[in-house]
């Protein structure tokens, strides 16, 4: 290794010497003659590239030796090897199909576009190199259609992936990784993304493929010289895209009364209320001119050994501004690569760091890669790569709401009497390590004391590779081998000081660490075919044996308290022994699995796959399964002659059945046993869960078809890619409710059948195209629904209300009462609760969609995505607990003021009830109402009301439409010219300008819906910066 | 070359298991299949003693909430649980592991168990599964309900023979934290739980199935077949310690020392008895006259049927009493209760008084105050029987002796206050306040879960058919209430 490293120095040196030449040349059409306008040229190996202007001409800098890449669409790709000639004559063959694009399928196997009978759609590592997302898989969202990605504000936590409505598997150069660790592959170490939409695209994958299949390929050296390649993303987090926004006319209190006791929060402090007297209240009586009340910081009067009262004024309008800090996003890497014709190798260091928004939080994570490929002959080829990966962070914030999330603290439960920069001392005075300075210590963290005190630390160090073995043994046939390992140890630890405060928990100070390990291996072996049967007649095929093997442990110890305060360490436990725990899993599967690819006259394409999974996570005998896929495409424009506007089109369409043997994420959940309980005073003991096994438990299955066709028109400026798909989820593994009064909440079986559907579009467009200008763009659109389609053993419903034929994302919630006509039934002023649930909306979306643009002018080019959802309601924490808490701007009105002076004026919009009343079957029917109505004319106090109501009455119980639109990410690149670069060392640079979630438009208020769900997550911030990208 | 590839493989795979088999990795490492019945019996305990909860106390206006309106404090609640299986099935799995073990003596335990629980149950709901209860294993997944009476009638079975089985094992109860393994304690827990469900049966007093004077009778009169408590120290408590997950329940509790305060009428009542349990239940209000902990004009409450306005007003200006500071800030505070030798006491005090038995109610109603007053650690006034406005005075004993039961049970002994009330009208709940919903009535029992509906509605439906006429609702009238 050391020799390899200081060979590529040399060579690096040696490379240096290089002389721009100044080279033209011409692009014609092989069979025409015809000039072609806007070839792409590039030179391998550099970002730059030109284009031919509209004599079909160009002229490029390059050096002796450096390769010229000539792409077009509907034109074969060509490359060209620069001796020392500097004019060129390029004649390009249109390719018969329209289309030569290869993408990347299951077991990393190359196929031509049209070859394809399902849909796979790609993105190039270029697409990742600018705008950097806090993680690979992030930088997806809205560039592929079904694929559905929720990103989370919140510092280093995952988003939620669903492609067609479940959860993809992850695989990175072939291997799955079952960790589903998307934060451990670099993207600038990413050549390609190939997202597998359907079962039929991942049957090879067996049980984990069933939802699909994101794959990873990683960037491997490439054949050339030497280079070296930089890349540098910097973006910071200025400003807020989206965060809660509150009142800053009342403050701390309840009914209008405020004074600080003792911080316990009981008595005039209100309970932790932000229902408090207004601020800034003019009081000519005292000494400042406003009124006044003893708060947290007031000083004691040494005479009277009371609080000195302090104006109440309005002092923190800018909290949260003041406490969340500017973030930043940098990623670096550095990549050396290198290859001939035998041999070529990259190795690649990056390290992303991200500076969270929150004080004393970040997060590191550093990678070191390797990878090459060997071919000593032509008969065998063998390829490698391996990564080392380490995340870690001292300490990241704790998510969700409650006490232990930042705004919870920061905004919901603190009036704007409090400047969150007088909390910056944190210890209350003479209590340092012991107890934390708040305005309110029962139910709030002061958040400088959270962000410096309560350390949540992470150390994960990751270990994956893979090798590729190919050998031609036979003409046209093949022994193939590939493996995989992926590793990591984590360890965690939680630093909890004493006064922290958790829901109804004041810390007595403890220390948690947690450690886990995990390993896993795949290996694969098999023989591979590749003959052309006959002239017009193709065949490829596998047939290979896979094992599969897990292992994974994981140990927790805690104190019980600490004895001396801020020394964390398990000695240090205070209580009669170390709470400790721990948890190991075993897994395996051993397969067997074969595909044939037939394709005749590159016009019908057929492939079939088959593949038997036994798996260790179901019972013995029934843990064994097979499956098969079938998938064909028809190039119809070979066939047909078609009008001239219609370059290219294709039909496809498939079928897969695959089943999955693994329930939930436990692989013993087939296994009944008895849980551990409390140990109390010493003595310990144990249960019995809630769930009761079905002793014959099958593997459930999927069954998918899909449909679809792809069409390009008007010399492939505009091109559709259309796919519908239908699944049948049966024999599906389900914890069937039953009456409690068994003994048990449900039992696990097979039952119950679902059906998924779906709808995909990939649009793209060129727009414009001349030789200064190109506007290229794509738009991605989906829509999918789950459907009930069967409930097993006689039940009506689920238990989530879901009956046969209905979309299974209803929601149903506890509601109030109405007449009949709409209008909520009051009683003493109050809503009444409908004892029955009732359906609210549906969670998921009608339509996901994307938008990415890229238009080039001479050097520049700017590329930018809009996406968004449409459709689907979500309910939000943070709007209920603002209307509950007294924070929303809308709770500043009259009725407060009078609640205030204790006068009871709010009539909420209803109806009371005069005479009569309502009867429910026990299905929650109306059977009987006599009900008499008159207009609610009780008036209550406002606070009141809302402490009671949080104003679900008004705000459809604050669940919302998700719908909105972001502004994903925008780069504006220039791209310097070799002439420029040839007095440098350089052989390509550029510079963008670059930026991410700049702008948003959504229905909801005060939170990003970005998520799909809100727990009070961090403001989404706004990211701009800059890239450079530089190759030597 | 091949063969070397395959080699390769191998090893791979080696140093991951050693090619272990897909059959090696079927057991969980992690779980066991049994256990012994001792380590139930400590879970089944524990979850028995769960029962200190605010919730009977705003219903039984001893508590109130300024947070929210309240459903129990302003009587508008609507359905309870049906959690109490999951504690019956646990009880079931220990008397299987029993079996298993031979180890008898845990059957006569789960026999008292099951009645426990069940007895839990039917009074929130009326008639329940039983008979049919428990029963997946043989393939009822939907169970039937049972009457309350046919309940009842088990329930007072299964105590005697779990009584009786207990007198004649010599098997050892390890897991036992409630009595440390006394069996005579728990045959005297049995017996004086046996009391218990024949008074909650006080309205069926007439039932010849049922015969409960009769039964009465028979185990008062027989003490050395049937023990019962004889003093505090036979109850069943349940010490809490101060480690993690075996703290007092309301240990730390926020809710408790901010939006909880003492119940106006239960105050005026101690002030009017002078009872000086006062101080040890509340602590002094904001708005109070000296520093004095034994001054009664220090403490005040919110009134239960008050609007929520009212009450907050009222407690933010300083006029009303928290709990004491003890609830929530001593890790172990005072033991759980799951029977106490003073409500055995009042129980028998008014056995007497309803003339079921011949004792005098006065020295049992005595035996029951003194008894809770050295519960909570507070020295009983020389004075205090002896106070008119405390001794039985034969024209509303059945009041006082409520009215003791109630004070007694403050923050201890579950829903019992509020099934008093239900059954005799006594302790009196205020509902005069311009909060109260419902219609100002004070509900009877609880709506069945939710659930019920879905996973068994044709039983559930039976079951409320035959028993309200007026549906499933919490002011239906179930039959143990029916004179």
């Amino acid at each position: 290794m050391k020799n390899t490293i200081v060979f590529v120095l040399v060579l690096l040196c040696y490379g240096l010497g290089f002389a721009q030449i100044k080279r033209t040349g011409v692009v014609k059409d092989a069979a025409t003659g015809e000039p072609l306008i806007g070839v792409t040229i590039t030179l391998t190996g550099t970002t730059y590239g030109t284009m031919t202007d509209i004599d079909g001409g160009f002229v490029i800098e390059a050096e002796d030796g450096q390769i010229l890449e000539l792409s077009y669409i509907g034109y074969t790709t060509q490359q060209l090897k620069i001796g020392t000639q500097t004019n060129f004559a390029v004649n390009m063959l249109e390719t018969s199909s329209g289309l030569d694009e290869v993408v990347i399928t299951a077991l990393g196997i190359k196929k031509e576009k049209q070859a394809l009978g399902y849909a796979v759609q790609d993105l190039s590592g270029k697409a990742l190199e600018k705008v950097k997302e806090s993680n690979a898989v992030s930088s997806l969202t809205g560039k592929v259609a079904g694929l559905n990605i929720k990103n989370s504000s919140d510092l280093f936590q995952n988003p939620e992936i669903s492609l067609r409505g479940a959860s993809p598997l992850i695989v990175i150069d072939g291997i799955p990784d079952r960790t589903a660790d998307i934060w451990r592959v670099n993207s600038d170490d990413i050549e390609n993304i190939s997202v597998l939409k359907g079962a039929t695209a991942s049957a090879l994958y067996g049980s984990v493929g069933r939802s699909g299949a994101i794959m990873i390929t990683t960037k491997k050296g490439k054949e050339g010289k030497l280079t070296v390649s930089f890349n540098n993303s910097t973006m910071f987090q200025t400003s807020f895209l989206r965060k809660p926004e509150r009142q800053t006319v009342y403050g701390n209190g309840n009914q209008g009364v405020y004074a600080y006791i003792d911080g316990t929060g009981g008595g005039t402090e209100g309970g932790g209320w932000i229902w408090g007297p207004r601020l800034d209240q003019k009081d000519p009586s005292t000494a400042s001119g406003y009124f006044e009340t003893p708060q947290y910081n007031s000083e004691i009067d040494p005479a009277t050994g009371k609080l000195i009262p302090l104006p109440f004024i309005s002092r923190g309008k800018n909290n949260v501004e003041n406490f969340f800090r500017t973030g930043v996003i940098q990623a670096n890497n550095v990549a050396v690569d290198w290859g001939n014709d035998k041999a070529s190798y990259r190795v690649s260091i990056s390290n992303q760091y991200q500076k969270g928004i929150v004080p004393n939080t970040d997060l590191n994570n550093t990678s070191f890669s390797i990878g090459g490929q060997l071919t000593p002959t032509d008969k065998l080829r063998i390829s490698a790569n391996y990564t080392y990966n380490k995340q870690f962070t001292d300490n990241f914030p704790e998510v969700g709401y409650g006490p232990t999330n930042y705004l919870y603290n920061l905004l919901l439960w603190t009036g704007t009497d409090v400047d969150i920069r007088d909390l910056k001392n944190y210890w209350m005075p003479g209590k340092e390590g012991v107890q934390q300075r708040h305005y309110n210590i029962s139910y709030y963290n002061n958040p400088y004391f959270q962000a410096f005190e309560y350390m949540r630390g992470y150390d994960k160090n990751n270990s994956f590779g893979n090798y590729n073995l190919e050998y031609e043994f036979y003409d046209g046939i093949s022994f193939k081998s590939t493996g995989g390992i992926n590793y990591y140890g984590l360890n965690r630890t939680y630093k909890e000081p004493k006064s922290y405060i958790g829901y109804g928990d004041k810390s007595r100070g403890n220390y948690t660490v947690m450690n886990e390990n995990f390993f896993d291996i795949t290996t694969d072996f098999g023989i591979k075919v590749n003959k052309e049967l006959t002239d017009l007649l193709q065949l490829s095929g596998e047939v290979a044996y896979s094992r599969y093997r897990r292992n994974w442990n994981k140990l927790t110890s805690a104190t019980d308290g600490l004895n001396i305060p801020g020394f964390y360490n398990l000695d240090n436990n205070a209580g009669p022994s170390i709470i400790s725990s721990n948890r190991e899993e075993k897994e395996g599967i051993n397969s067997f699995y074969g595909f044939v690819d037939l394709s005749y006259d590159s016009t019908y394409y057929l492939s079939l796959t088959a593949r038997n999974d036994k798996v260790s996570t179901l019972p013995k005998g029934n843990n064994s399964f097979f499956y098969p896929s079938i998938a064909s495409s028809v190039v119809i424009s070979n066939l047909v002659r078609m009008p001239q506007w219609i370059d290219f089109a294709k039909v496809r369409g498939s079928w897969a059945r695959v089943s999955e043997g693994r329930i939930g994420e436990n692989p013993y959940s087939h296994i009944q046993g008895y849980e551990k309980g409390i140990t109390w005073d010493g003595v310990p003991s144990a249960y019995f869960g809630n769930s009761l096994l079905s002793s014959d438990l099958k593997p459930e299955t999927s069954d998918t078809w899909e449909v679809g066709a792809y069409v390009r028109f008007f010399k492939n400026r505009l091109g559709i890619d259309l796919t519908y798909y239908q699944t049948n989820d049966f024999n599906n593994l389900i914890y069937m409710p039953v009456s409690s009064a068994t003994g048990y909440e449900n039992t696990l079986v097979n039952g119950d059948r679902f059906k998924r559907k779906g709808f995909e579009l990939v649009l793209d467009f060129t727009p414009v195209r001349n030789e200064v200008w190109e506007w290229v763009s794509t738009v991605n659109m989906s829509k999918y629904n789950k459907y009930l389609t069967e409930l097993s053993n006689d039940r009506t419903q689920t238990d989530k209300y879901i009956k046969e034929g209905e979309r299974t994302d209803g929601i149903y919630i506890s509601q109030y009462q109405t007449d009949g006509q709409g209008n909520i039934v009051f009683e003493n002023g109050y809503p009444v609760v409908d004892p029955y649930s009732r359906f609210i909306g549906y969670e998921d979306p009608d339509w996901t969609f994307g938008w990415t643009n890229t238009i080039n002018y001479k050097d520049f080019s700017l590329s930018f995505t809009l996406d968004g959802r449409i459709g689907g309601v979500m309910f939000s924490q943070t709007n209920q607990k603002m209307w509950w808490g007294g924070v929303d701007p809308g709770t500043v009105n009259q009725y407060r003021d009078d609640a205030n002076e204790g006068k009871a004026t709010y009539i909420a919009s209803g109806v009371k009830v005069v005479s009569g009343e309502l009867r429910y079957d026990s299905n929650g029917n109306i059977v009987f109402d006599n009900r008499v109505f008159a207009p609610n004319d009780v008036p209550v106090n406002y606070n009141s009301y809302m402490q009671t109501t949080s104003n679900n009455s008004e705000k459809n119980y604050h669940y919302y439409k998700q719908d909105f639109i972001k502004l994903r990410d925008i780069a504006l690149t220039y791209q310097l010219k070799p002439s420029v670069l040839s007095r440098t060392p350089f052989s390509s640079l550029s510079v963008s300008l670059i930026g991410s979630n700049l702008w948003m438009a959504s229905k909801i208020k005060n939170v990003d819906p970005d998520s799909g769900k809100d727990a009070l997550q961090t403001p989404t911030m706004k990211s701009i910066g800059f890239n450079i990208n530089a190759k030597f | 070359m091949k063969k070397i590839v395959f080699n390769l493989s191998c090893l791979f795979i080696i140093l991951l298991s050693g090619c272990e088999s897909i059959d090696t990795l079927q057991d969980d490492p992690n779980r066991v299949a049994s256990v012994t019945p001792d380590l139930l019996l400590t879970d089944i305990e524990i979850e028995a003693v769960k029962n200190i909860g605010t919730g009977a106390g705003l219903a039984s206006r001893q508590l109130t909430n300024t947070d929210g309106v309240s459903n129990e404090q302003y009587y508008n609640w609507q359905r309870s649980s049906f959690d109490n299986y999951h504690k019956l099935k646990q009880v079931q799995k220990m008397e299987e592991e029993a079996d298993r073990y031979e180890e008898e003596v845990y059957k006569s335990l789960a026999k008292f168990f099951y009645s426990y629980y069940i007895v839990e149950t039917t009074l929130v709901f009326g008639d329940v599964p039983y008979s049919e209860a428990l029963k997946i294993g043989e393939g009822i997944q939907k169970p039937k309900y049972d009457t309350q009476k046919d309940i009842f009638l088990r329930v007072l079975e299964d105590l005697a023979q779990a009584n009786e089985l207990l007198a004649e094992s010599d098997g050892v109860i390890k897991g036992d934290v409630i009595y440390r393994g006394d069996k005579l304690k728990w045959r005297k827990l049995i017996n004086s739980y046996t009391l218990k469900v024949l008074m909650d049966l006080s309205n069926k007093v007439g039932d010849s199935d049922l015969k409960i004077k009769e039964r009465f009778q028979t185990l008062i009169s027989n003490p050395a077949q049937y023990p019962v408590f004889e003093n505090l120290e036979d109850s069943a408590f349940l010490e809490f310690v101060d480690s993690k997950g075996n703290q007092y329940p309301y240990f730390n509790n926020n809710a408790l020392q901010t939006a909880y305060y003492m119940e106006e009428s239960f105050v005026d009542k101690l002030v009017l008895l002078k009872d000086t349990r006062l101080f040890r239940f509340a602590a002094m209000k904001n708005k109070r006259e000296d520093e004095e902990l034994t001054n009664f004009k220090n403490y005040g409450g919110l009134k239960g049927s008050n609007s929520m306005n009212e009450n907050s007003q009222k407690a933010v200006d300083g006029e009303a009493s928290r709990v004491n500071a003890r609830y929530y800030t001593d890790p172990v505070n005072e033991p759980g209760v799951l029977l106490s030798y003073w409500s055995l006491q009042f129980n028998l005090a008014e056995a007497a008084e309803r003339g079921w038995i011949s004792g005098s109610a006065e020295t049992y109603y005595n035996q029951g105050i003194e008894s809770s007053f050295k519960f909570l650690k507070v020295d009983m006034p020389a004075d205090y029987l002896s106070q008119d406005v405390v001794k039985l005075n034969a024209t509303d004993n059945l009041e006082r002796i409520m009215t003791q039961k109630h004070i007694a049970s403050f923050m201890n002994s579950g829903w019992q206050s509020f099934y008093d009330n239900r059954r005799t009208g006594f302790p009196k709940f205020n509902v005069d306040g311009s909060g109260i919903l419902n219609q100002g009535r004070i509900p009877k029992r609880w709506m069945y879960p939710a659930a019920e509906t879905v996973n068994n509605n044709k039983n559930l439906s039976d079951a409320v058919n035959r028993q309200f006429e007026g549906g499933d609702t919490i002011n239906s009238v179930m039959w143990l209430l029916k004179p």
